[in-house]
């Protein structure tokens, strides 16, 4: 089926192929939690998630649940979409976060006027369900 | 004591379709005509191939070599999955080949319907490497390199001061580059007005930011230089070269440090191998996918310190004539974009005093570099021999 045909049959592009390492992330935005895959021997946190520890190269992990604020390192708005669905959302910005748990998340950003945006600003994760399996991340100024 | 690649290998020969939009011809097409004449340039016949490095994905395989060009034994068929910065790592890999007497000349080549086929966002959906940009950035919004790439223009907007202007003159003096050499896209001067006004792609990249969408094939032989020697064309030797790969390669967004990627590990190595530094340079030919690229890689290679490389492109130094002329052939944002295999040619091309009007007086020495795949970074230093 054309995506030109019918633009209004034009699906959000969603992780189709969440790995069986990424599982529970994906599982925990859609219980609207972040979950972040943490070393089992020496603790730290990784994202995205992978099988092995960087650092010490263990191989176990746990997902534990991560607070949800962050500071913004830096955004971009988009305005060309490159792709047929968000060619109804443009502009949007979106923003990539320091998280407060150590990991970066980049997310659109949302309720904030572009020339309002300034690095290390704080902003608060929020989730977003599309569709009955997965569940995006956004951001507000809280 | 000298590296055991400098030297050693050379640019043996130099081949290029018309750079255009559109073409009724295949990728592969455009990559054969161009083998086909790099071939001929270098004074060889299509069966002194023996190895091949074509650009991947997308184009010809080793197998389409074989069939086409007839090659009686193939040596050698390597990929460099590293997108952008795949043709000048390619050097060091076909280097690595000829000087081990592994082969006696190695094929790089690009063949892209980048204007009439598939774009950039689909295209990227082709690399193994973009799965995690699939998976967690595509969902959210971000498909093309313009975006991924648009978060660090950013940053370093904010955090050193460089604004549009600086990118506008990279857009300017490449574009004044382009139309010198007969064969670019663009064919019309560029002001800095017009960049301006030109439609906003991915804040703070406006569409004179961003290299063209083209169709064209490219290639280049590398042979050790006692065969090059020997060879119908004036001698370019390799004097250094490397590849450098990122921390988290695959995502920008997760990089601790989203302004420094491979070529700052690629650039100390390769100059040592060349026992060169910028200072001793006549010309770069920079890997211009956006114009913040071209500045962002200045600052790595040293030609400035980081966060100057804005005010360093202004009032005329990257411009021919300047201290540092870059991009004398247009580059990737006003000529083509066969990922940078243009600017490999190009710097053999000024080393050879082939370059015609664009040509740099008497230059010697110079840089290319690649970037892509997400921050991956490649440079080669050459020489003309005395």
């Amino acid at each position: 089926m054309s995506a030109t045909a019918n633009p209004a049959a034009v699906e959000r592009p969603l992780p189709t192929t969440p790995t069986r390492d990424s599982r529970p992330y994906w599982d925990g935005l859609r219980q609207g939690k972040l979950v972040l895959q943490h070393c089992a021997s020496c603790g730290r946190v990784r994202h995205y998630p992978r099988p092995v520890c960087p650092h010490c190269f263990s191989m176990e992990s746990s997902f534990r649940e991560a607070p949800l604020g962050g500071a913004i390192h830096t955004w971009t708005v988009c305005h060309h979409p490159f792709n047929f669905f968000f060619k109804a959302q443009v502009p949007y910005i979106v923003a990539l976060v320091d998280m407060d748990a150590g990991v970066r998340v980049n997310a659109p950003l949302r309720g904030v006027a572009e020339t309002d945006i300034r690095i290390g600003q704080g902003v608060r994760l929020r989730f977003e369900p599309v569709s009955e399996e997965v569940t995006l991340p956004y951001f507000t100024v809280p | 004591m000298a590296h055991a690649l400098r030297e050693k290998v050379a640019i043996s020969g130099l081949g290029e379709t018309a750079y255009t939009r559109g073409s009724d011809k295949s990728g592969l097409a455009l990559q054969l005509e161009a083998s086909l004449r790099a071939i001929d340039d270098a004074g060889l016949g299509p069966r002194d191939i023996d190895g091949v490095i074509p650009y991947f994905p997308g184009g010809g395989i080793a197998e389409d070599f074989v069939a086409n060009l007839g090659l009686p034994d193939l040596k050698l068929s390597l990929f460099v999955p590293m997108g952008g910065a795949t043709c000048v790592a390619a050097l060091q890999s076909a280097a690595m080949a000829v000087a081990s007497r592994v082969c006696n000349h190695v094929l790089i080549s690009v063949g892209r319907t980048g204007y009439s086929g598939a774009r950039v966002a689909t295209r990227l959906q082709q690399f193994p490497q973009f799965a995690l940009a699939a998976e967690f950035e595509a969902p959210i919004g971000l498909f093309a390199p313009a975006q991924l790439y648009a978060q660090g223009a950013r940053r370093h907007m904010a955090l050193y001061g460089t604004t549009i202007r600086h990118f506008a003159e990279v857009a300017v003096v490449t574009r004044r580059h382009a139309l010198l050499n007969g064969n670019a896209v663009m064919n019309k001067p560029l002001t800095v007005e017009e960049h301006h006004a030109s439609r906003m792609i991915a804040d703070p990249f406006r569409l004179f930011d961003c290299s063209l969408e083209s169709d064209g094939g490219a290639a280049v032989i590398v042979s050790a230089t006692d065969r090059a020697r020997a060879l119908k064309k004036p001698l370019v030797t390799l004097m250094g070269v490397a590849e450098g790969h990122p921390e988290s390669p695959a995502s920008i967004a997760q990089r601790p440090d989203l302004l420094e990627f491979g070529l700052a590990k690629a650039a100390p190595r390769a100059y040592a191998m060349a026992g060169v530094g910028p200072k001793d340079m006549d010309l770069a030919e920079i890997y211009d996918c956006f114009t913040f690229t071209v500045i962002n890689q200045l600052e790595l290679l040293g030609f400035c310190k980081k966060g100057e490389g804005g005010p360093f492109v202004m009032d005329g130094r990257i411009a021919l004539g300047g201290e540092l002329p870059i991009n004398t052939h247009g580059g990737l944002l006003s000529q083509g974009h066969v990922v940078g295999l243009n600017h490999v040619i190009e710097l053999t091309r000024q080393l050879r005093g082939e370059a015609g009007k664009a040509q740099v007086e008497d230059a010697e020495l110079g840089l290319v570099t690649g970037y892509g795949d997400m921050g991956d970074g490649s440079l080669a230093i050459l020489r003309r021999a005395a």
